[in-house]
Order: structure tokens, then C-alpha cells, then sequence
């Protein structure tokens, strides 16, 4: 019997404090498609990673052709004929079509590239995208730019190839082309492809097979024939509950606190409104990409562009930059902490106080380093901070109690709105509770609460409602007994027609 | 005391934390009070100031005197007054090339006004102080509202302010400083030099409005991490304009005391001190990335390389060591305080970490 081209034995991998794949196995035969499918954070990033070789899995294998892979680099993977087309495309606009086909080729590779060029030039034309070969890719849209991205992977005798949702960037009648393109070169030349997709029809059409991931493990495999939309979503969802339930929803009579109207973000999406009741938890939900983070950023105004009005307690309040957001009482506890909730190489005090004007003032413009003290000290024993001890650099704490120094940075102040984006990122188990307390302590208070996750459990277990982003608008809103993964997941990859019947 | 209006008393009301942790947060404080790694850190360069110090005094006996030490502090003090400037501008990430070109500036326009124009010593040293804050706002301005990279920016003034300083006199030195104004910044207080006194005072001032006024923190915070700043409400654009307007005037007053100690002025006497003081800087501590930056190190950073300068000189070294000695010191100092977090070559190899692409 050959062996298949490629099988993933008891694949894991661990970030400090998330355990992002536990143990993966599957195999790729050659000329096979094989989704591999999973809700945001289900590992498929890392899986891909590890298979291009910019990480090194703690346990498992790594087989191609019979061979277990030694060495995890980039260049292995290149050898080992893997290519990761990825979903921004990697590619160099300053470059003509063809210098970047045969980019980080060796000039020896370079010489014998004709027939290989030739051949990627001839699989993006009958993708539907005929392309110059001296053309520069600074004039070529977006699809077309994926379109390359796919061929150059494919190109260059590749045995194994992984697209990562390749078609985001391309209209229906494109994407047909490219999917039967990719699908005969696949047969033809015998390339495994494993396809990731939040598109569910092209899932269903282009696949011989399906590989679910959840929480890090493989939860599901099938043949495609065997097996509906449903099945695959139902499997995708389902993750393993947080026991947390909220101690204070929103009181029914809660009067509305927040409302922001026609915000939109530079980068599109939007016109986005919505309104937040004082004690309320409203979660945005949908996948990543679907403008959730920029929805936020133009809230506050941080960036250029941005438009639209915010109310807070039914006054309009003018703003055009952050200060202004937080003057009004608006708080964002943004996803990446370490580069924009915290400045890491100070102490924890300092963070706390980055949010004043003169409030720590002690003697005329002097601050008072004890006063700043005493207040992060106050904070940090609310929040059980620790260690507790607020002269730490902040690059000292771990991912939960630096989200309580940033979350310290605002409760001090008279803030009345909190946007927190992906609040539990690279918090282990033991400190997303403590947050969601936090958090569930913050509504209580009569704060309203915006709370942007991919982490469905998460949303759930916290929001009194949740809305569902996809492609920068809002499509579906739940509340009560709808809030539930089956229906958050089918609204946020725009299946929901076909699932709630 | 008075304490802000916390929105949620009860946070921790469910009884999992308050008496109890209430008791550890006063014991934890004692416990890890000390930060070994920083004070180490700070303490490096004073030591490294002390044994060059023992050294040139074991080597030559003359070294150690009062009156060579006084010509010692003498002549760091223009680097201590620039440095102070580009200790804050290098805090906040940027850099600052121009205070060279500054300080001559400054210097000739302000001897220029005197000798030529008359005007009083007290009114030309403020003119000069104008100049400098103006030039430096005008990088300010240049790297926040043109968004050009720092180091551009202060390329391209550099040559614009020494072109100036050229035009104003056609490129001929000003002599005949009036007695009063030398009189000011180069004469001796109860035997103190008072350019000595006035680093003192300079620094001093630096201290407080880095360490002691929310500008400061701002500083730091901006170049910790501008993003933080900015999400948390800081006026970066702000702090940027105000850091360079700063480092302008301190380069306008190092540029005037020049003037008083050679009691002329020339147009490129300020050129020299541009890369000496940026030394100083990072001697101290100053780290390039950002964030860091001490101004007590910044004061023996320049000490050591007056130090550095005067000892060579009298232990007969040709003048042409004294730059291979400086660039050595530079490096030395970088890679020590580098050191002090972990050198990559002696540290473990890891995977690359990759946080990003585990939740994504």
C-alpha cells in the first residue's frame, strides 16, 4: 500500500495559557480536497502554521510521502513541496506578475522557472483572470491578487497545498473559475489540497472531504457525499461551556445609556447603530474579518476617516478622537493588549494612570506618585490583581491579570461604556471567569457593555443580547433561548436560511 | 485623599476577594519591592563612571585633581544640556540630528544680535532660547503632521538650520562677545562653574517633567507603546511637537554656552556635539526603540566622555584615539545594557512565538 501524501499524527500545540491544538490527526491523499473547518480560534491557523513550518508542534508528526518531517522552517516546508496561500495575499506590489511567481526561488530555480511560469500564467487564466506576465501587481484588484496568490501556490511541482479562504476577495461568477480550476489541478497533477472556507456552498462543492476541528482536536471527518451543511455546522459548534452564568442580567425596565448611529469605519463597513441599556451586555459576534474591531475603533475615532454620532444617556456627545471618547466616558479594552491596552516596560500604577489629565496631581503640575499608587492599589484589590503589587512592570502579570490593569485603567474614571474587544485572548480558563465577573460587575454597576468575541461560549455565557456581524453589517440580532452557537454560527457565515427551517 | 468616583464599589462583592486579598496586598509590596534587573541596569553606568575614573586617576596623579575634575564638568556640560534635549526625544522613540545645527544657530544668531545689533546679553540668551524652540517645533511639526520619519526630518533641518547659520553671517565667525554675557553662562559661583549649576538646575527640571508631571509620563508611554498612549487618550501629535520644541531650546542653550566659553561664535561650533550628545544619551540608557531613558544616565554618559576626552589627553593618547575610544565606550555600554536583558546569543532557542496565529 502507498502511503498517503500526507498524515498528521496526534498533532498539539500550547501558547502560554491557551492549548491550541490538542492532538490532530488526519490524512491527505494525493488529488484529494479536504475542508478543514472550525469556528474562529478551533486551531486551523495554527495547524497551517505548523504545516508551513513557522511553528514547531510539542507532540505529534508531521508525514509526507512516507517521511516524517524533522525540521520545521519555512524552507523545509518549501522542500517538502507545502505551499500556505494565505488569506491576505502574500504577495509584493512594487513586483511585475512574474517576478512574483518566482519570489524566494533561488536564481538556480530561477532559470529552469519558464515552463513553471508559463504554467501558473495558464491556471490564473483559466481561473478567468488572464494576466500579463510583465505586469506590475500594483494595478491588479484585489481578486486579482488572490487569483496569483493560488496559482503561484500551486506552480513550482507543489504537492501540498493549503488555501486559506482564497475566494473572500472574489465575486460569485469568479469564484466558480477558480474552484474548477483549482479542483482539476488537483486531479491532473495529483496535489493534496486542504481548503479552508467559511463559505459553506464552495465548502460543499469544491471538497472530497471534511475535517472539522473544535477546540483543538479533530471532531469530525467525512467524505463530502456523506455529509450536509448542517452537519458540518453542527459539529463546528458545541464547544466545551465555560460554567459561568451572568448573576445580573439586565434589568427588563433598564433605560438605554448608549447609542451610536451611522458609525462607519474608513476601511468600509457600516453604517453601523446600536443601543446599549444601562446593565446591559451586548455581545457582537461573527467571524474574523467581518468588521467587529473596526466597528469599535470608529466608536472612540481611532482612525482617521471614521463617522458617525454618539449618545450617552440620551445628550449627544462630540467626538473626534479617543481623548474625546474617553472624556465622555467611553472605555476600549482593545484585543491586543500588549501594544495598545498596555505600555509593557513601565509599572502596573503607571498603565492605570495613563487614562488622566490632573487627576493624580499632588503640587501643581506635579503628580503625586502616591495618589496614582493608592488608586491602582484600590483597583488592583477590587479585581484580586495578581501579584498585587502595582510597582510590577506590567509585562510581569499574566494575560488575565494585564487585562485587569487595562481594565483598572478605566474603572477609576467616571467611565459609563465599555467596549471590550476579544476581552479573554490568551487568558487561560481560571482568568476569563474572573474577567466575565469582572465584566458582569461592570453591568451591574448600570455600565452598558459591548463585548466584540470570537468565542462563542464566551458570548453567550455574557451577553443579555448579541448581535451578529458579517461583512460589516449587522444581520441578525438574538436574544434569550436564540442566543445559541447554532444560531450565532449559522448567521455569521450567512447560512441561516437553510438552518432554522 | 481625594479619590475619583469609582462606577462599580462592588466588584467584589460575591466575597471571593476583599479581606483576604486586602491582607496580601500589603504584604506583597515588601516582598518584591526590589527590581533587581532595573537597579542593576541603573547602577552598571555608575560604577562603569567610577572604575574609568579610578582609572585615569591610578594612571595619572594630575586626573583626580579638583581643578581638572571642574574642567571635566566643564566640558561634558554641552553635551549634558543637548543630551538632556535628545534624552526625551529618543524616549519617545524618534531622534533628534538637528540640535548640532541648532546650537550653532542659535549661537550666531544670538551673538550676531548682541555685537551687531546691540542688543542686550539678557534679551539676546531669550532670543536664542525663541530660535531653538522654534526650530524644534518646526520638527515637531515636520515628523507629526507630515508624518515624515523622525530621522528624515531632522536629516533634512539639520542641513536647512546649518545653512541658516551660515547665511546670517556669510559663514564668518562673530567675535567680541560682550563681557556681561560671557559673564553669565561662563564665570564661577563659589568656585562652581556656571554651566555647571546650570546643568544642575537643567537637569533637575528634566527630572521632574519626566518622571513627576503627566506630560512625562506621556513621553514615556508614547514611546512604550504609541498605540496604548493614543487608545488611552493621549494627545500624541502633541507630546511629539512639545518633545522636539524642547530638545530645540536645550540645543539653543548648549549652543549658547558654547558661544560663552570660546567668547565667540562660529558658525559650526554646535556640529561636533550632535553625535557626543546622542552618545551621552544612550550611554545613560536611552534605548532607541523607545520607552527608555534615564536623565541621570544621560549626565554620566557625558561625564564619561569628558572624562574619557581630558584623561586621554593628558595621559598624551594622540587626539585621534579619542574617537575610537568614544565609539568603543558606545558600543561597550549598548551591548552591556542589552546584556542585562538577555543576550539572544546566550539565551535558549525557542520556536518562534506566534500568538497571533493561535486564535486567528
Amino acid at each position: 500500500m502507498v502511503a498517503p501524501l500526507l498524515e498528521l499524527q496526534n498533532i498539539a500545540k500550547s501558547f502560554p495559557g491557551v492549548r491550541a491544538l490538542n492532538d490532530v490527526s488526519f490524512t491527505l491523499e494525493r488529488g484529494e480536497i479536504c475542508t478543514l473547518a472550525g469556528e474562529n480560534g478551533a486551531g486551523k491557523s495554527t495547524l497551517l502554521a505548523i504545516l508551513g513550518g513557522s511553528l514547531v508542534p510539542d507532540h505529534g508528526a508531521v508525514i509526507i510521502d512516507g517521511t516524517q518531517r524533522q525540521h520545521f522552517s519555512p524552507r523545509q516546508a518549501l522542500a517538502d513541496g507545502v505551499r500556505i496561500a494565505h488569506q491576505e495575499p502574500a504577495i509584493v506590489p512594487q513586483l511585475s506578475v512574474e517576478q512574483n511567481l518566482v519570489l524566494g526561488r533561488t536564481s538556480r530555480e530561477r532559470r529552469d522557472a519558464g515552463t513553471h511560469i508559463d504554467q501558473a500564467l495558464a491556471d490564473v487564466a483559466q481561473m478567468g483572470f488572464p494576466l500579463n506576465a510583465k505586469a506590475s501587481v500594483r494595478g491588479l484588484s484585489p481578486a486579482q491578487r488572490h487569483a496569483l496568490t493560488i496559482a503561484r501556490a500551486l506552480a513550482f511541482g507543489a504537492k501540498i497545498v493549503a488555501l486559506d479562504e482564497p475566494t473572500t476577495s472574489m465575486l460569485e461568477h469568479n469564484v466558480e473559475g477558480v474552484l474548477n480550476r483549482v479542483r482539476e489541478i488537483a486531479h491532473t497533477r495529483g496535489v493534496g489540497i486542504i481548503y479552508v472556507s467559511h463559505k459553506m456552498p464552495e465548502v460543499m462543492s469544491v471538497s472530497d472531504k471534511v475535517v472539522v476541528l473544535r477546540d483543538g482536536t479533530v471532531n469530525y471527518t467525512k467524505p463530502i457525499v456523506e455529509t450536509s451543511e448542517q452537519d458540518i455546522v453542527r459539529n463546528m459548534v458545541g464547544r466545551e461551556l465555560l460554567s459561568f452564568k451572568r448573576q445580573h442580567p439586565v434589568p427588563p425596565d433598564a433605560p438605554v445609556l448608549f447609542s451610536a448611529s451611522d458609525v462607519s469605519h474608513p476601511t468600509g463597513g457600516g453604517p453601523l447603530s446600536l443601543d446599549v441599556r444601562a446593565g446591559e451586555v451586548l455581545g457582537i459576534a461573527g467571524l474574523v474579518g467581518s468588521g467587529r474591531t473596526e466597528f469599535l475603533r470608529a466608536i472612540i475615532r481611532a482612525d482617521k476617516g471614521s463617522t458617525g454620532t454618539v449618545s450617552i444617556d440620551g445628550k449627544k456627545r462630540k467626538i473626534r478622537s479617543p481623548r474625546d471618547s474617553r472624556n465622555a466616558g467611553i472605555a476600549f479594552i482593545p484585543e491586543e493588549r500588549k501594544h495598545q491596552g498596555l505600555v509593557l516596560q513601565v509599572p502596573a500604577y503607571f498603565n492605570v494612570a495613563l487614562t488622566a489629565d490632573r487627576q493624580f496631581n499632588g503640587f501643581g503640575p506635579i503628580i503625586s506618585l502616591r495618589k496614582q499608587i493608592a488608586a491602582a492599589e484600590e483597583a488592583a484589590a477590587r479585581m484580586s490583581l495578581r501579584p498585587a503589587n502595582v510597582r510590577l512592570n506590567a509585562r510581569q502579570f499574566s494575560g488575565g491579570n494585564q487585562q485587569k490593569i487595562v481594565i483598572a485603567k478605566w474603572t477609576w474614571r467616571n467611565t459609563k461604556v465599555f467596549l471590550f474587544d476579544e476581552p479573554t485572548k490568551g487568558v487561560d480558563v481560571g482568568g476569563k471567569v474572573e474577567i466575565y465577573e469582572l465584566i458582569d460587575a461592570l453591568a451591574k454597576a448600570g455600565s452598558a457593555v459591548i463585548v466584540v468575541s470570537s468565542d462563542l461560549p464566551e458570548i453567550i455565557s455574557l451577553s443579555d443580547r448579541v448581535k451578529v456581524m458579517r461583512q460589516g453589517q449587522f444581520v441578525s440580532e438574538h436574544t434569550g433561548d436564540d442566543i445559541n452557537e447554532h444560531s450565532l454560527v449559522a448567521n455569521a457565515m450567512g447560512i441561516a436560511e437553510r438552518t432554522t427551517t | 485623599m481625594s479619590q475619583p468616583t469609582l462606577p462599580k464599589n462592588d466588584a467584589g462583592e460575591d466575597g471571593r476577594k476583599a479581606p483576604v486579598n486586602r491582607r496580601t496586598d500589603a504584604a506583597a509590596p515588601r516582598k518584591q519591592r526590589t527590581l533587581p534587573a532595573l537597579n542593576l541596569q541603573a547602577l552598571g553606568i555608575y560604577i562603569a563612571a567610577v572604575v574609568i575614573f579610578l582609572i585615569f586617576g591610578m594612571l595619572n596623579p594630575n586626573f583626580l585633581t579638583s581643578g581638572n575634575l571642574r574642567d571635566i564638568a566643564v566640558s561634558a556640560s554641552v553635551n549634558a544640556i543637548i543630551g538632556l534635549g535628545i534624552t526625551f526625544v529618543i524616549i519617545t522613540g524618534g531622534i533628534d540630528l538637528a540640535v548640532g545645527s541648532i546650537a550653532s544657530f542659535v549661537g550666531i544668531v544670538s551673538a550676531t544680535l548682541m555685537v551687531n545689533a546691540g542688543t542686550s546679553p539678557f534679551l539676546a540668551l531669550l532670543a536664542g532660547i525663541g530660535l531653538g524652540l522654534v526650530c524644534g517645533a518646526i520638527n515637531g511639526l515636520l515628523i507629526t503632521k507630515l508624518k515624515l520619519p523622525p530621522f528624515i526630518a531632522t536629516l533634512g533641518t539639520m542641513s536647512i538650520y546649518q545653512g541658516f547659520a551660515y547665511v546670517v553671517t556669510n559663514g564668518r565667525p562673530v567675535y567680541n562677545v560682550p563681557k556681561d554675557f560671557v559673564f553669565m553662562l561662563n564665570s564661577y559661583v563659589g568656585g562652581i562653574p556656571v554651566a555647571v549649576i546650570l546643568v544642575a538646575v537643567l537637569a533637575i527640571l528634566c527630572w521632574l517633567l519626566l518622571r513627576r508631571t503627566v506630560f512625562g509620563q506621556n513621553v514615556i508611554a508614547t514611546g512604550g507603546s504609541e498605540e496604548t498612549a493614543w487608545l488611552s487618550g493621549v494627545r500624541v501629535d502633541r507630546v511629539k511637537i512639545a518633545v522636539y520644541a524642547l530638545s530645540g531650546v536645550l540645543a539653543g542653550v548648549g549652543g549658547l554656552v558654547i558661544v560663552a566659553r570660546i567668547n565667540a561664535a562660529q558658525t559650526d561650533a554646535g556640529s561636533p556635539y550632535l553625535l557626543t550628545a546622542i552618545a551621552s544619551a544612550v550611554i545613560g540608557g536611552a534605548n532607541l526603540m523607545g520607552g527608555e531613558g534615564r536623565i541621570a544616565g544621560t549626565l554620566v554618559g557625558a561625564l564619561i566622555l569628558g572624562a574619557l576626552t581630558n584623561g586621554l589627553v593628558l595621559l598624551n593618547v594622540p587626539s585621534f584615539y579619542e574617537q575610537i575610544v568614544t565609539g568603543l565606550v558606545v558600543v561597550i555600554a549598548v551591548a552591556l545594557d542589552q546584556g542585562s536583558k538577555g543576550w539572544p546569543l546566550f539565551k535558549k532557542k525557542s520556536p518562534p512565538k506566534k500568538e497571533a496565529t493561535a486564535t486567528a
